[in-house]
């Protein structure tokens, strides 16, 4: 056996040994515990070296108290090489004892409890706070040794009982918790408290290769929370000396199997359809859109889908700036004080304005309305020069005329389809010569004394029965304010119509001279402009004795019948009646008297209905508390402001 | 506040750091006035506390040695001369359980304090020569610090559990005397290490014999033998 000479080796060191030890400063009384400790010690230091002969020694594998009041070591066994027998194998202990150190080896006490290959030492063999050395011999050759004290070599048995009880169950049904408990190892004296233990929990789902661990607890049972209920689960414990020594033993696994919760226990609640409300709801939504936008109902269609405003200038008509008609344009921009127009050379209106005082009979043959629309631009021209004089040119540019005159046309611009160009060309004021105003109200020269060439003119497409030619319906004489009574003391622009042919003129009757020169053409004709559509919007303004003037000249005129209470751009004449059935408000104190009542020229306005137009009073102006000019009570525009919130 | 309220401020300032510093010397353990007829805190209490500073005590311990062992004397046969008999040896201090078991309350109560107060010497000097050397491994030095401090904490509340336990008992003072300081002191480095491996090495075993006589003695009055 190899043994023999590491044998040899070892007394050589033992001697070296005594030798050094005796030269040791520590206390002498124990040179021989020290040295053969020592010796041992070395002896598993220079095992390892030796170790790698074939023969396999038997060692100690394990030495383990599970309680600390008792303790076991094993050895492997000795593997037999040859013819070389290996004799018993025992186990000397020895142990210090106070202040004692015996070199006495005693023997193993029990070679049997413990199993085979093993030496178990009982309650009274143990001591925990005293250091033992054991040794291995064979044939009286020590082969094996080692050192330690009890505490070193603790190791507790697994803990038992393993059962778990469920806490409770998810709402949802698919987890759960678990407590799990167990007891201590029995042999731990846990109550006298001599060992404290603490648990390691270990768990996992039956499939799983992978332990899922748990901090180490004191106590002996503990919460797991959130298993899966339908997965099979493999608890077990383990347990250790608290803070010291290793780790046990695990437990016996324990099979944990939740039960099944039956899923469908939940409360059925009435499920809402939400979901196909919504989806419904927006279908019926779109498809009632879809209607109402490819209807033709312009009404919902308006109501849905409100007209975006164009932007607007007031007086200015969008479709004048498409068309380039900047001398409308000019005209309606000469409302502002601050924009002076061109004054073009060439007014093309006048062309259309034929004072034609001489010819009465023009009237028959062709209407008015062809000398207005004539290209002979000179001749009216100097007709307007000869006649004009200085009648209410100057008064053209007065902000007040202009503005309401624009604002009239304006309206009735923006409502109308007017597509002749001579139309616009032929709202001139006829005293205003740069005036280009389109006056809806149509201003016709009827007055037999004036012969004015004037037309009033529906300029709506509408089919009306206007003294107009068919063509011609946009022909618009321009409403000329008078604020100069006397300067038409000289001429009659205005006259009253008396009747209609059937071919489409204007039949105009003589109408009545009033000592202000403003013959009662021109309150028919105002009248007429009175009745013009254009005060539905505002600042069409008429006076009341105009008003007046429609109903005897309405029978003659056969728009009457077309004069509809709603006052729409179809009509041109408006009655008083259905000037008072619209504007027909409280405390209008408009009466209309018999219409052979002196009907003043001038009226105040008493009520201004926007927009549908005022009422003017009858009585003598200016209305008290209120400032009108001293025209024929036509209102600006600007005053109308004043007054009206 | 304004200048004039600064005086009251600093001088509450002053009172406030004061109470902190007093504070901070306020043993853990309750310590029953002198005289007092009865201690506010209950057995139970104290033997928690004890318990626990025990434990720590003994956990420092063996990590200051592990340390230390790794540090300066692994593998070179320490061991050995460390079963050398600690200065607490001649105390007749339990071995096992069964031993444990017999001995009475009163003396095993009297055994522990005898072994804390036969310790209070050893940790100072190992303190003051372990910050005296030359590159002062400062582990070990401050759990060194730290197991005086914690030891003398265990001996006043020993002290009370005593008085609580036994009322009669008189003060003993007698405690096995350490005497290994001239062997820290040796020039000889391997003299030295082994003495402080010595020394380490008892230290750690009496800390957990103390530990375990304890809780032993926990379980024993608190819980009559039922923990």
């Amino acid at each position: 056996m190899n043994w023999r000479p590491t044998g040899m080796d070892l007394w050589q060191l033992l001697l070296t040994l005594a030798l050094a030890g005796s030269s040791d400063a520590f206390s002498g009384s124990e040179p021989t515990a020290a040295i053969l400790s020592r010796a041992s010690w070395s002896l598993q230091s220079v095992n390892p070296g030796l170790k790698t002969n074939s023969s396999k020694e038997p060692k100690f594998t394990k030495c383990r108290s599970p309680e600390r009041e008792t303790f076991s070591c094993h050895w492997t066994d000795a593997v037999h090489h040859g013819s070389k027998s290996l004799g018993p194998i025992q186990l000397f202990y020895t142990r210090r004892n106070i202040q004692e150190w015996t070199q006495e080896w005693k023997e193993c006490p029990d070679y049997v409890s413990a199993g085979e290959n093993s030496c178990y030492f009982n309650s009274s063999f143990t001591s925990v706070w005293i250091p033992y050395c054991i040794k291995l011999t064979s044939n009286g050759d020590t082969v094996d040794g080692k050192c330690f004290s009890v505490d070193e070599i603790v190791q507790p048995d697994p803990p038992i009982a393993l059962n778990w009880t469920l806490l409770n169950v998810s709402l949802t049904g698919i987890h759960a918790d678990i407590q799990v408990r167990w007891e201590a190892p029995p042999n731990a004296d846990i109550q006298k408290g001599w060992m404290v233990l603490e648990y390691e929990l270990q768990y996992k789902e039956v499939n799983e290769t992978k332990w899922k661990m748990m901090d180490p607890i004191l106590s002996t049972s503990v919460p797991v929370y959130s298993l899966k209920v339908d997965k099979e689960y493999e608890v077990r414990v383990r347990s250790k000396r608290r803070n010291s020594g290793n780790y046990g033993e695990f437990s016996e696994v324990l099979y944990v199997t939740l039960p099944q919760m039956n899923q469908f226990t939940c409360e059925e609640d009435f499920y809402f359809p939400w979901l196909l409300i919504i989806i419904f709801g927006i279908f019926g939504l779109t498809v009632m859109l879809f209607v109402f936008l490819f209807s033709k109902q312009q009404r919902i269609k308006m109501l849905i889908l409100p007209p975006v405003p164009v932007p607007k200038i007031k007086g200015i008509d969008p479709d004048l700036l498409k068309e380039g008609k900047l001398e409308e344009v000019n005209t309606i921009l000469a409302i502002h004080d601050s924009y002076k127009p061109e004054f073009h050379s060439d007014d093309s209106w006048v062309e259309f304005i034929e004072l034609d005082i001489d010819e009465p009979d023009e009237k028959n043959e062709g209407s008015d309305t062809d000398r207005l629309l004539s290209s002979d631009h000179q001749k009216s021209h100097s007709n307007l020069g000869v006649k004009d004089g200085d009648s209410g040119r100057t008064s053209c540019y007065e902000p007040d005329i202009l503005e309401t005159d624009f604002n009239a046309n304006n309206i009735h611009e923006g409502t109308s389809e007017v597509a002749q160009p001579q139309r616009l060309k032929g709202e001139a004021d006829l005293l205003c010569l740069d005036q280009k105003n389109q006056n809806k109200s149509p201003y016709h020269d009827a007055c037999p004394a004036t012969q004015q060439s004037s037309v009033i003119q529906a300029e709506k497409n509408k089919p009306q029965p206007l003294p107009t030619d068919g063509a011609e319906s946009t022909h618009q004489a321009a409403h000329i304010q008078l604020s100069n009574p006397s300067s038409l003391a000289n001429i009659d622009f205005y006259a009253q119509v008396s009747d209609i042919t059937p071919a489409g003129s204007v039949v105009l009757s003589p109408g009545q001279k009033n000592k202000a020169g403003m013959s009662q053409c021109d309150m028919h004709l105002e009248m007429v402009s009175l009745c013009q559509e254009d005060f539905i919007m505002d600042n069409a303004y008429f006076c009341e004795a105009d008003a007046k003037k429609c109903i005897p000249v309405a029978p003659h005129i056969k728009v009457e019948s077309h004069i509809e209470p709603s006052f729409n751009q179809e009509d041109i004449y408006i009655t008083t009646e259905s000037l008072t059935t619209t504007a027909g408000r409280p405390g209008t104190t408009e009466h209309i008297p018999g219409s052979e009542m002196p009907v003043p020229d001038y009226t105040s306005i008493h009520i201004v209905q926007s927009p549908q137009g005022l009422i003017l009073n009858a009585t003598a102006l200016p209305l008290p508390g209120k400032e009108f000019l001293s025209s024929c009570g036509y209102v600006s525009t600007d005053q109308l402001n004043k007054i009206m919130p | 506040m304004n200048i004039k309220g600064s005086p009251w401020k600093g001088s509450l300032l002053l009172l406030l750091v004061s109470n902190l510093l007093l504070c901070q010397n306020v043993a853990p353990l309750p310590v029953c006035p002198g005289g007092a007829a009865r201690c506010q805190v209950t057995l139970r209490d104290l033997f928690d506390r004890a318990v626990i500073l025990s434990h720590y005590i003994h956990n420092l311990s063996s990590e200051m040695f592990s340390e230390f062992d790794k540090r300066y004397t692994h593998g070179r046969g320490f061991i050995t001369r460390a079963i050398n008999s600690c200065h607490t040896s001649s105390l007749p201090t339990p071995e096992d359980k069964e031993q444990a078991q017999q001995i009475n309350q009163k003396d095993f109560l009297s055994l522990i304090v005898s072994i804390l107060r036969s310790w209070n010497e050893p940790l100072y000097h190992l303190v003051t020569e372990v910050r005296g050397m030359e590159e002062a491994p400062e582990a070990i030095l401050s759990k060194a610090v730290e197991i005086e401090e914690q030891t003398k904490r265990l001996l006043e509340g020993m002290e009370l559990i005593v008085s609580q336990v036994h009322p009669e008992t008189k003060e003993n003072e007698i405690y096995p005397v350490w005497t290994g300081l001239p062997s820290l002191q040796m020039a000889d480095e391997e003299s030295r290490l082994s003495a402080y491996y010595n020394l380490l090495h008892c230290l750690r075993r009496d800390s957990h014999k103390i530990d375990n006589y304890l809780k032993l003695l926990k379980c024993r009055i608190i819980h009559n033998n039922n923990c």
